[in-house]
């Protein structure tokens, strides 16, 4: 069986494509054909951009300062769900209460990028890229991670190894490794859907193939073939799981739609998307208020989407990031600003979950991030080694985060 | 910190606002224009080979300096030479608009201020405002209408909200249990909840909670009225369709909720759009409205800003102002009042400065409602300012639980304003000059934005002292600080850099040439921060007339999108379309959320999904699929023969080439090219035994708006791959 073997580069204008084969129409069909192995272990990464407050997420409400520094937006103790006695959840993640106390969720706290960056769009870049304060890297950790586990790894792979829901495949699926952005799964087809490709659908895949244009050629190829794939896994009929209810937003969507990916053995490794609306500089509330409603739909569609996998669960990790926090103290407009150190969340079958893990640095005002955020323990680069190593069965942790020196001896071993 | 230039350094001492020994712009007049001597599409001899020449070169200036050449545009071009057309460019008030300005006559209400569109199209924020008697309800027939819509619609939201609240109490303790799936069941006890009117649920509610009582303590509303919801049938909704258009006004006008929402809900989308035939403009925005007034704000800011985009003359102009709302961005949905706001911003602030200084457009940006309410510096505080020292007396006087955080600065913009809009990230200045440039801004308000007021300056906000920012000093000095720390931003290199690379990303190329940036760049510094001359410039590089340029640039949706129906040359009624095909492909109007603004690079709109919607889009427009928008592609004589073509000559190829120096003036591929007749003849080979496309093209042809002919149709398929091929994807 031929590896699909497109190089395809996906960054700063300089596309290439190195020892293309146009790939004939048979040889998809083949790969349609034949009983594909699943992957054994499937990653879901989900960003929340605009840098979650992972203070009023996972709260620690036994301390005393997070109350004076944030008078008016602070969670009560009396109404966090708690956890371990010291951190709980704000209200509005009810949906990941049962999964924590299952041991499926685990909570990484003080985590994220050790670079003091408060720029959303850098700091992004940099959490997306794999190198924080690296800015000439042009792929992203999880496309890295992928290429890292075809080292060890002969294996064949689909179109839809690596996707993303929404409209652009993301920094952090950006490399060799093609990848497909996919905002709606039912409408992915050309010209009509029907169980035949349309006339048109034909005459444009003839157009791209012959074509010597060095972007449309591979991306055409590229869409065709995944276009196939997904009309033979037949989306227009997919129904949830009893019991799996997602909310009605975007994000609820998207994780919808990644579950039916999942479960369509399509070949899906990793997925990826991402939710916004977490830039919360003024009038953020507490338990109820801006932050509260993302947050509902953030644990909602997370918890719908757990359920959905039903037994499929068990080899899916789902790993949640922001691209910093933010400062411990609210602002002078009922929000906070941007800040250094998060939470993130981490979800599967194998993880070792019902645990708050990282060392908590505490909230005084010495052990705050230059006086001002919440300061840094863990860097997020150890969590996700930890997790692509076990889940997508990257080894080569130097090649995924070069420069980081991760290595087992680093893990939190929460997986 | 980068350096300053030693010619500026001695300047910046005295004042800032003027600065001696920068050349003064000069606007050429239409009647200097006219005064060119010859057209001259023809390089000049200094320029290296290698370059772009004769309708390339054309074709070239129209793809990048317009949203794509509409026919005939290459023809009017040559006519003209490049060099007047670029001068005209440069000049919209040269140009005649008179077709464009018709066509924004559609849209009356995008000429008001944000207090009059407030006012007269109530955002929700202004109806919660009469809801809690902080505004009288006009007494103005029409308006009295809308406004008695609007509010029981917000009621009835309100209501629905409570109740959901009263059904999340009533839970039984199993609230942690995680799914959400309870919260669907039924949990609200109530079993009248299914009730058509929400009065009536309400009522029953333990609380008793009904749109009165939630809003307690308010002047008497009428309460709505407590019908069963009444129904609409198809003979009731054709003879009110039917009827003269003041008539149907008047009848919706009077129209009392929930009847009103009942019948438009009836309507189905021809309908609707039926209700509007007859009525002028300013009595379609009446009906848009009493319908949803939001909504009516949020359409025609993007139907006028697609307007201007595919119809304007003043190409260069659309393209710019594009440019500096994408560089300026500001998120249509930050609050309610945004769009609001947004329509200013455009008009008043963006478009008449998109040619001019920078300078002028970046304290215009800083001191519009729109900027500073979507970056929070409207609510930014000195820590030390007579504000916050009052705040904090009342403060101190309050039980602990109701204390407030002390007011204080907010630091978006001043962040934002450096890192986006003037240095770049990297244009040298720290965390603590963010700190400071936030002081300077302090008090750079908006008066009354709840009802679309203006810029304002509150000393009382402001802080006191002087500040310390990139290495300069700002002297306590009220508003006047941050106009200085403005002219200081516009002038730094490090601006001139960080905005001749953006333009150079969205004229030349992905990953222009650093020797045209520091062209422009040196420009920039030269005239004043003049963008017309940094264009100039531009215009004037051989980098940008170089063979390797040509079609280098992949379309952005907002590009391809236009630049589809612009070569198209569709008959528009209904942008909708248009406005949803660019938040499918992922780059709605207004929409992007941070304001960082959208990239113009192929990274980031090719993907697999994106070339499937393009592809789409191609085929709908084409086949006239897209409501609203129609294209005809087989051209029709009024003879009454009614065949139009010299049949004899019209062959597969005949047609391909017709078509493809209609949409892709520079020509296709050999692959696209024998792709497409290999379509269009596979079409062929299944129409009826023995007709050949001659005799199809003989066949009397209906009008248009009957069926299309097979010609008409093989035509479409045509058409639509054409657009959609890897070609036109360029620019």
């Amino acid at each position: 069986m031929q590896q699909m073997n497109r190089r395809f580069f996906l960054r700063n204008g300089a596309l290439a494509v190195a020892g293309t084969t146009a790939i004939p129409s048979f040889l998809v069909r083949s790969v349609m054909a034949q009983t594909l192995t699943a992957p054994n272990r499937r990653l879901v990464v989900i960003f929340q951009r605009g840098a979650a407050d992972g203070l009023n997420i996972v709260v620690p409400y036994r301390e005393k300062n997070y109350y004076s520094m944030r008078p008016s937006i602070a969670i009560p103790q009396n109404q966090v769900l708690d956890l371990d006695g010291f951190f709980g959840l704000h209200p509005s993640l009810s949906s990941f209460k049962p999964l924590f106390d299952q041991g499926h969720l685990a909570v990484v706290h003080a985590v994220g990028s050790p670079d003091m960056s408060r720029s959303h769009f850098d700091a992004q870049d940099y959490m997306e890229s794999g190198t924080p304060g690296l800015k000439s890297t042009q792929d992203g950790w999880l496309n890295r991670a992928l290429q890292s586990e075809d080292i060890r790894c002969d294996c064949s792979h689909t179109p839809f190894r690596a996707v993303a829901l929404g409209a652009d495949v993301p920094r952090t699926l950006a490399g060799s490794i093609p990848a497909i952005a996919l905002s709606n799964l039912n409408s992915f087809a050309i010209g009509g859907r029907g169980p035949a490709p349309s006339p048109a659908a034909n005459a444009f895949e003839a157009m791209y193939g012959d074509s010597g244009d060095r972007i449309f050629h591979p991306a055409g190829e590229e869409t065709f073939g995944a276009v196939k794939m997904l009309r033979a896994a037949n989306p227009g009929q997919y129904t949830p799981s009893s019991g799996a209810n997602y909310p009605n937003s975007e994000f609820g969507n998207n994780m919808k739609q990644i579950a039916q990916l999942l479960k369509a053995n399509l070949g899906v490794e990793a997925a990826f998307t991402d939710v916004s609306g977490w830039d919360t500089h003024q009038n953020q509330g507490s338990v109820n208020g801006q932050l509260s409603n993302r947050l509902k739909d953030f644990s909602d569609s997370i918890g719908a989407f757990w359920r959905d996998l039903g037994d499929s669960a068990a080899n899916v990790t789902l790993v949640t990031m922001s691209e910093f926090g933010r400062t411990a103290r609210e602002n002078g407009t009922g929000g906070t600003d941007h800040g250094h150190a998060n939470a993130m969340f981490v979800l599967g079958g194998e993880v070792k979950g019902g645990k708050v893990y990282g060392r908590w640095p505490g909230l005084d005002n010495e052990q705050l991030n230059e006086g001002r955020d919440l300061a840094l323990t863990t860097d997020y680069r150890e969590v996700l080694g930890e997790v692509v190593s076990s889940t997508l069965g990257a080894s080569n942790l130097d090649l995924v985060f070069p420069g980081a020196g991760i290595a087992p001896n680093n893990f939190l071993r929460l997986v | 910190m980068q350096l300053l230039q030693k010619s500026l350094a001695a300047f910046l001492c005295f004042s800032l606002t003027s600065v001696p020994g920068w050349p003064q712009s000069t606007s050429a007049s239409a009647k200097q224009l006219a005064n060119t001597t010859r057209p001259s599409n023809k390089p000049r001899p200094e320029y290296q080979s290698g370059q772009l020449q004769g309708d390339a070169r054309i074709l070239h200036a129209l793809n990048r300096f317009t949203f794509g050449p509409r026919p005939g545009d290459v023809g009017v071009v040559r006519s003209i030479g490049l060099d007047l057309w670029f001068e005209q460019q440069l000049h919209p008030a040269s140009l005649d608009l008179t077709d464009l300005n018709a066509r924004l006559g559609e849209f009356p209400a995008m000429q008001w201020n944000p207090e009059d569109l407030l006012f007269r199209i109530p955002s929700n924020a202004i109806i919660r405002q009469v809801i809690n008697g902080k505004l009288q309800v006009p007494d103005r027939g029409a308006l009295h209408a809308v406004y008695e819509n609007q509010i029981y619609r917000v009621a009835e939201k309100k209501q629905e909200q409570a109740q959901k609240k009263v059904a999340e109490l009533n839970k039984p303790a199993a609230m942690n249990s995680g799914t959400s799936t309870q919260s669907e069941a039924g949990m609200n006890p109530n079993p009248m909840s299914k009730a058509p009117s929400p009065m009536q649920a309400s009522n029953e509610t333990p609380n008793g909670m009904g749109p009165m009582n939630v809003a307690a303590g308010q002047p008497a509303l009428a309460a709505p009225p407590a019908p069963a919801a009444p129904q609409f049938d198809q003979t009731e909704i054709n003879l009110f369709l039917n009827l003269p258009p003041q008539q149907r006004l008047v009848r919706l006008a009077s129209m009392r909720q929930p009847e009103f929402d009942e019948f438009f809900k009836a309507l189905k989308p021809p309908q609707r759009a039926a209700l509007d035939t007859g009525l002028t403009p300013d009595q379609r925005e009446v009906v848009g409205a009493l319908e949803n007034p939001e909504r009516l704000v949020v359409e025609e800011l993007a139907a006028q800003r697609l307007t201007r985009d595919i119809y304007s003359t003043a190409q260069l102009q659309e393209v710019m102002t594009d440019f500096w709302l994408n560089h300026f961005n500001v998120f249509l949905h930050k609050n309610e009042t945004t769009p609001y706001y947004l329509v200013s911003f455009e008009r008043d602030v963006v478009r008449p400065l998109a040619l001019g200084k920078f300078e002028d457009l970046l304290e215009a940006t800083a001191h519009s409602p729109a900027m500073l309410l979507y970056l929070d510096n409207s609510e930014s505080t000195g820590p030390d300012s007579p504000a916050a020292e009052r705040a904090e007396i009342a403060n101190a006087r309050k039980p602990g639980n109701q204390k407030k955080a002390r007011q204080g600065l907010n630091e978006n913009y001043a962040r934002e304003l450096m890192e986006l809009h003037t240095l770049g990230v990297n244009g040298g200045y720290t965390q603590a000059d963010v700190t400071q440039v936030a002081r300077i801004l302090t008090g750079w308000t908006v008066e009354r934005p709840e009802r679309g007021g203006g810029f304002e300056f509150d000393p009382n906000r402001h802080e006191p002292g002087t500040k310390k920012a990139l290495g300069e000093k700002f002297k306590d000095h009220g508003e006047q600080e941050g106009r200085d720390l403005l002219h200081f931003l516009a002038t730094r290199p490090a601006t001139a850099q960080f905005i001749s690379r953006k333009i150079a990303i969205r004229f030349v190329s992905d990953d222009p040439p650093q020797s045209l940036i520091d062209r422009m760049a040196k420009t920039y510094l030269s005239s004043g921060g003049d963008i017309s001359a940094v264009l100039k410039a531009l215009y004037h590089s051989p980098e940008f007339w170089s063979t390797s340029v040509y079609r280098a640039k992949v379309k952005t949706p907002i590009e391809y999108v236009v630049s589809a129906v612009r070569a198209s040359d569709a008959n528009i009624d209904n942008l909708r379309p248009i406005a949803n095909e660019l938040r499918t492909l992922g780059m709605p109007l207004y929409g992007c959320v941070p304001p960082t603004g959208y990239n113009w690079k192929a990274s980031d709109w090719v993907s697999t999904g994106a070339l499937v919607d393009r592809m789409n889009f191609a085929l709908s427009l084409a086949a006239n699929r897209l409501p609203g928008i129609t294209s005809s592609w087989t051209p029709q004589a009024d003879d009454s023969a009614g065949t139009i073509l010299a049949i004899d000559d019209v062959t597969a190829e005949s047609e391909e080439s017709r078509l493809e120096s209609l949409l892709v003036a520079g020509g296709i591929s050999d692959s696209t090219r024998s792709a497409v007749l290999q379509q269009f003849q596979q079409q062929s080979a299944q129409l009826p035994q023995g007709a050949s496309t001659q005799q199809i093209a003989a066949q009397k042809r209906p009008s248009l708006g009957a069926q299309a002919s097979a010609l008409e149709r093989q035509d479409q398929v045509l058409a639509g791959l054409l657009l959609g091929s890897p070609e036109f994807q360029r620019r």
